[in-house]
């Protein structure tokens, strides 16, 4: 691993950021509203604070074993078997996500640009990119993220300012959409959408001093919920609890609504390319995290040869299940409902286990 | 068999450039014209003569070619004649004489256009140095022209160039340190830098780096810099290479290091990082305003000249939708009869135009203006009036082709003019999707390049101290600290 200290706060930031608030530009909002209506801005609210006290808990205990990483801590809580088993899950879910997300971002793609272009190529295209990408290493990564971070952000502003006008802010009543009880039910089965979060805890001591690490993540841990939930609240607000729901991809379907005057009318491509380059930026990041966490697992001296590998196994198994539509609304949604459970738990039962071996007291 | 043949130095040269001075003068005498070759050499120069002092026999070797013979005469020969004193040194009224016993050290002392001296009787040779080899006067600076600034531009010639730079920098501690490097020829580095200023860690590193040059000859600065650098296949360069004095000195204050040769009218910076190939000296010689308004148009220049046509490319093949009505008719309109898809059209003009660049550089002077004609005529107008190309190609062309000349820094030119053509293969290759990976990858390589350990994109990130000269620079008055990513011994310009 190429590192050398030079990484900061805002690089971690910037990383953090692109990787979480990414979710509000995918399918997940249209997963959300199948129950929530048109109370799906708040879900990710509710998903963050179930999540967010597990989630200090972490970094607590990651500030108490000073040194370890995310998986190293779970060795050093649990023992060795049951910690490498805890990161094989995370490890799993990391894989599982590259996947999901991966077709994911492949189908809108292609959907909204690349209509006669075969799925196998620009799966290859995408991934290929990604790959070399990830592997100029996680310096490399925190830079680009930084200087990249933001154009990225005018844009994701300039979108919202732009589609202001469509904003009709009376839909976002009744206030609870199906009700408080859905809500919240949501909340909980969805909290796992912010489970990246902890994928990011692998490289805690990638910075020059892991209190910075700690202020970049959580920094863009809340800001990354605010721009969720402010997009999240922009698609209810455009288009209504019943579009909403069939509105596979909301984001590029906001962006054709914009206009820039009345001579600039199709402007959608010019976000589709600060889109694209967030997605590939988030994907570099969570394949290279992917192969970190793997390389902690088996003790690899050096991980980045195992990035080949994870990137075929992202396209074989992106391109394996036929239905795209099917993979998101069944499998994701029971998976994102079985892991919100873990990653809610399982800090819990660490710090549990830490502190019953009387190792927090120091 | 060649490999046998093309063996080093034999042994016996060797041992006789090892030899001692023998102490008879007609032993030397006879040494030195074997070794310079005399009797077919013509401009290796022979001189005996009594010396008034002791009447002792002396003999003066030099190039004839590389020293300047009136000072001969007026500071050695004829004191040697006239003068009397207790040893040469006080004879002859030459500012720098050197003694030495070695034939080695003579060989390069007469290389270097010094004249050499043996005396009979005495197992020593004196170096005197009567150098003087041709070379330009300072002219104005040509590659890198500014409106408001200093105008003079480095020349052939080591002193002139020191003297330039010196003369924008009054300090003590401007050290000019010099490593001999080449095998058959040798010729001198020179090394200067700010001694409370500079990082040990980063001139050492420059000094090992020199020092294992492994080459015959290494004629000047141009060819130390592909010996110097860590990447030669790297499309990025690592090394700032400027014929503008005022440029090097603003660089040696911030703790930078300069490189100077003897034969080449321009200089090295180490380290670099992109925003030194970015800015331009002129930058800072303008207000705060106006120096940024020029940034803000050299940045939108790096962005047009790079990916205008690659962008061009893939918005009308894939991306047609966003082109407005009115305009997308009247693209379609123009290629109606234009038999090549856009893709070949695109990278024939581009060729094209680089071809008249190159074409331009090499072509003697007195043919220059045919070349614009021929250029502009048969490029442009009869090629748009053949429908080989469209007009629209020859706009996007251009504006590229005349936003690369913003950036006029040399290294940083070829770099962009050849991902140009990348990005236009990308472009055409799935579109907006192909381009922008192809844009991130070249930025992420570009920000994983290291020069001399600093990286690429610094002070912007990785994050370091500095006066914040990135994209835009702050007023002169806000300018305190030195970039920390050189690590400086002292980091606080003033206060």
């Amino acid at each position: 691993m190429q590192n050398n200290g030079f990484l900061k706060t805002r690089e971690i930031f910037a990383i953090a950021l692109i990787f979480v608030s990414l979710k509000a530009t995918d399918s997940t909002p249209t997963l959300i509203a199948q129950k929530t209506q048109n109370a799906t801005w708040m879900v990710p609210i509710i998903s963050f604070l179930l999540i967010l006290p597990s989630f200090l808990l972490m970094i607590y205990l990651l500030k108490k074993y000073n040194d370890k990483n995310l998986v190293e801590l779970f060795e050093a809580v649990t023992g060795k078997w049951i910690g490498k088993l805890l990161g094989l899950v995370i490890f799993l879910f990391c894989m599982s996500a590259l996947m999901f997300e991966s077709r994911n971002y492949i189908d809108q793609i292609k959907v909204l640009y690349f209509h006669n272009s075969p799925m196998e190529i620009m799966f290859f295209l995408f991934i290929g990119v990604v790959f070399f990408g990830a592997k100029k290493g996680i310096e490399v990564i925190g830079f680009t993220a930084w200087i990249s971070f933001p154009i990225i952000q005018f844009t994701a502003i300039l979108v919202i300012v732009l589609i202001s006008g469509e904003v009709i802010i009376q839909r976002a009543f009744p206030i609870f959409g199906s009700g408080l009880e859905q809500v919240l039910t949501q909340g909980y089965s969805k909290a796992a959408i912010f489970g990246e979060l902890f994928v990011l805890l692998i490289a805690y001591n990638a910075t020059k001093e892991s209190r910075m690490f700690r202020k970049g993540l959580l920094l863009a841990a809340f800001v990354g919920l605010i721009e969720i939930v402010v997009f999240y609240f922009v698609y209810i607000t455009v288009f209504d609890y019943n579009s909403i729901q069939k509105a596979a991809f909301p984001f590029h379907d906001i962006t054709q609504f914009i206009s820039f005057g009345n001579f600039f009318t199709n402007i959608e491509t010019v976000f589709m390319i600060f889109w694209l380059f967030a997605a590939f930026l988030k994907f570099i990041i969570l394949i290279y995290f992917t192969a970190w966490i793997f390389g902690t697992i088996f003790n690899l001296k050096s991980f980045e040869p195992i990035l080949l590998p994870i990137s075929l196994l992202t396209i074989l198994g992106g391109i394996l299940p036929f239905n795209s539509g099917l993979t998101e609304l069944v499998y994701h949604e029971r998976l994102l409902a079985w892991l919100s459970l873990f990653f809610i738990a399982f800090p819990i039962v660490l710090w549990l286990i830490a502190w019953k071996k009387g190792e927090l007291k120091a | 068999m060649r490999f046998f043949q093309n063996k080093k130095p034999t042994k016996k040269e060797k041992e006789d450039q090892k030899l001692p001075i023998h102490p008879t003068l007609t032993e030397n005498i006879d040494k030195m014209k074997q070794l310079f070759s005399y009797d077919i050499n013509k401009d290796f120069s022979m001189r005996t003569l009594t010396i008034q002092q002791d009447q002792k026999k002396g003999c003066l070797f030099y190039y004839g070619s590389i020293v300047d013979g009136a000072m001969i005469n007026e500071h050695i020969i004829k004191p040697l004649f006239e003068n009397k004193g207790d040893s040469i040194k006080n004879i002859v009224t030459i500012e720098n004489v050197e003694e030495t016993t070695e034939f080695k050290t003579v060989i390069q002392n007469i290389n270097s256009g010094k004249a050499m001296l043996f005396v009979d009787g005495e197992g020593i040779a004196y170096a005197m140095d009567v150098a003087k080899f041709e070379h330009r006067n300072v002219a104005k600076s040509e590659n890198e022209s500014v409106i408001k600034g200093p105008q003079d531009a480095f020349t052939e010639s080591l002193n002139v160039n020191l003297s330039l730079i010196r003369k924008q920098l009054h300090s003590k501690h401007l050290i000019n340190e010099g490593i001999q490097i080449g095998e058959k020829s040798v010729s001198e580095v020179n090394i200067l830098y700010v001694k409370d200023l500079v990082n040990d860690d980063i001139l050492n590193n420059i000094k090992e780096r020199i020092n294992d040059i492994n080459a015959d000859t290494v004629r000047n600065l141009e060819v130390l810099e592909q010996y110097l650098e860590e990447r030669p296949y790297s499309l990025i360069p690592t090394m700032l290479y400027t014929e503008k004095p005022d440029r090097a000195a603003s660089y040696l204050e911030d703790g930078f290091i300069v490189l100077l040769m003897d034969s080449s009218s321009a200089c090295l910076i180490v380290p670099v990082t992109f925003w030194s190939f970015f800015h331009s000296p002129e930058d800072r010689y303008l207000r705060f305003l106006y120096g940024n308004a020029s940034r803000i148009i050299r940045l939108c220049c790096f962005f047009l000249t790079s990916l205008v046509s690659a962008t061009f490319v893939a918005i009308t093949n894939f991306h047609s939708e966003m082109i407005p009505p009115d305009l997308l008719l009247a693209i379609t309109a123009s290629r109606e009869r234009v038999p090549f898809p856009l893709i070949i059209e695109i990278l024939l003009m581009e060729l094209a135009f680089e071809i008249i660049r190159e074409a331009g550089l090499r072509i003697p002077n007195p043919l220059g203006p045919t070349i614009g004609i021929v250029g502009a005529l048969i490029l442009g107008q009869a090629a748009v009036e053949a429908n080989i190309i469209s007009p629209i190609i020859v706009i996007v062309v251009a504006l590229s082709g005349l936003s690369s000349f913003a950036l006029s820094e040399v290294n940083i030119n070829f770099t962009v003019r050849l991902m140009r053509f990348i990005f236009i293969i990308a472009g055409g290759f799935f579109g907006m999707l192909g381009l922008t990976g192809a844009f991130l990858l070249f930025f992420m390589y570009t920000a994983s390049v290291r020069s001399f350990g600093v990286p690429f994109f610094s002070p912007m990130s990785p994050h370091f101290i500095s006066s914040n000269d990135t994209i835009f620079r702050s007023t002169i008055q806000k300018e305190k600290y030195r970039p920390d990513y050189i690590k400086p011994k002292d980091i606080q310009k003033k206060g």
